[in-house]
């Protein structure tokens, strides 16, 4: 459950370090993102010589989250942090290498691209 | 031609004896099945395997996938068997286009090749692309193989056969364990148990 406000670490080597959301993209009012949805974030933390900078605006899709997903047969994934993977505006990713586990989700919401860079798909 | 391809896996299709309906088999079932068509492939000549998997309604046999790449030219054709447990895919195939036309014409081949295939059936299952309007990478899943069409620049700048090829990933991880663990060791030595860990280590 992503809203305005949340922080967000970064799953990925973009040169970002924690993310702010600020907008959810998807419908007019919509209130909460959850895996595989794209976010609009500012950048609040960013590692020094990269090209992302701090008070940047950039797309995001979330792809861990602490509230827990629910599969149809039963599963619960549940991650300890809320993260995202920064992209753009075509969704392919800023960063080349992404860290973490990856629920298999996001493949069906065509992130292929992210799922091919992750160390380990659930 | 295409016909000619056809009618070759139709006949072969008939003598085969009837199999077992594969349709609705699950994802983990797939990891095995395609493992198995591989060790079966191998010796079996080129049109054997073909009925195969039209029988099991591959979306695209990596055969198939190669010859259609060097038909359309892509460079630097590269495919990499996918560890085992990682079980979304079995092969990761890269192939480098020259443009972003020619980016987009590799993948347009892929997914006419698959078109053609299921030319008769009443639904057809189309593989998903992402990344067609950009023409710098360009993704094609079906199922058990994964075909990467890359623009030159991009395809150095996510480097997907470095991460991918024999767990360089892995190393790069131990590596960098080791490093913490050399950082680390000065402040521990005040106390006591550095001491055994320098006698594993030794």
């Amino acid at each position: 459950m992503i809203q305005p406000q949340t922080h967000l670490n970064v799953a990925d080597n973009s040169g970002a370090r924690e993310l702010m959301c600020i907008r959810i993209i998807g419908a007019s009012n919509r209130r909460y993102a959850h895996i595989g949805d794209v976010i609009i974030a500012v950048i609040k933390e960013a590692v020094p010589n990269m090209p992302l900078e701090r008070s940047e605006v950039v797309r995001a899709v979330v792809v861990r989250t602490c509230k827990e997903l629910k599969r149809d047969n039963g599963m619960i994934i549940r991650y300890d942090d809320n993260a995202a993977v920064v992209i753009d505006q075509e969704r392919n990713p800023k960063g080349t290498r992404i860290f973490g586990a990856i629920a298999r989700e996001l493949r069906q919401l065509h992130f292929t691209k992210i799922v091919s860079l992750a160390p380990e798909v659930l | 031609m295409w016909s000619a391809l056809r009618y070759r896996t139709f006949s072969s299709a008939v003598k085969q004896p009837p199999q077992p309906p594969w349709l609705g088999r699950s994802m983990h079932n797939r990891a095995l099945y395609s493992s198995s068509l591989v060790s079966e492939e191998q010796p079996h000549n080129n049109n054997n395997s073909r009925s195969t998997t039209t029988s099991r309604r591959e979306l695209l046999n990596l055969e198939e996938v190669e010859k259609i790449l060097i038909d359309v030219k892509a460079d630097n054709v590269q495919v990499i068997p996918v560890p085992k447990h990682y079980d979304f895919a079995d092969y990761m195939i890269v192939a480098t286009g020259r443009s972003d036309w020619h980016v987009r014409n590799i993948a347009q081949a892929l997914i006419y090749k698959v078109k053609q295939k299921q030319k008769g059936a009443k639904r057809m299952l189309l593989p998903s692309v992402e990344g067609q309007e950009g023409g710098k990478w360009i993704v094609i899943d079906s199922g058990s193989l994964i075909i990467h069409a890359l623009d030159e620049k991009v395809r150095a700048y996510y480097n997907l056969e470095k991460l991918w090829s024999s767990g360089t990933s892995n190393d790069e991880q131990t590596q960098d364990w080791d490093k913490a663990f050399m950082k680390i060791r000065p402040k521990n030595n005040s106390k006591r148990p550095p001491s055994r860990c320098l006698n594993n280590g030794v």
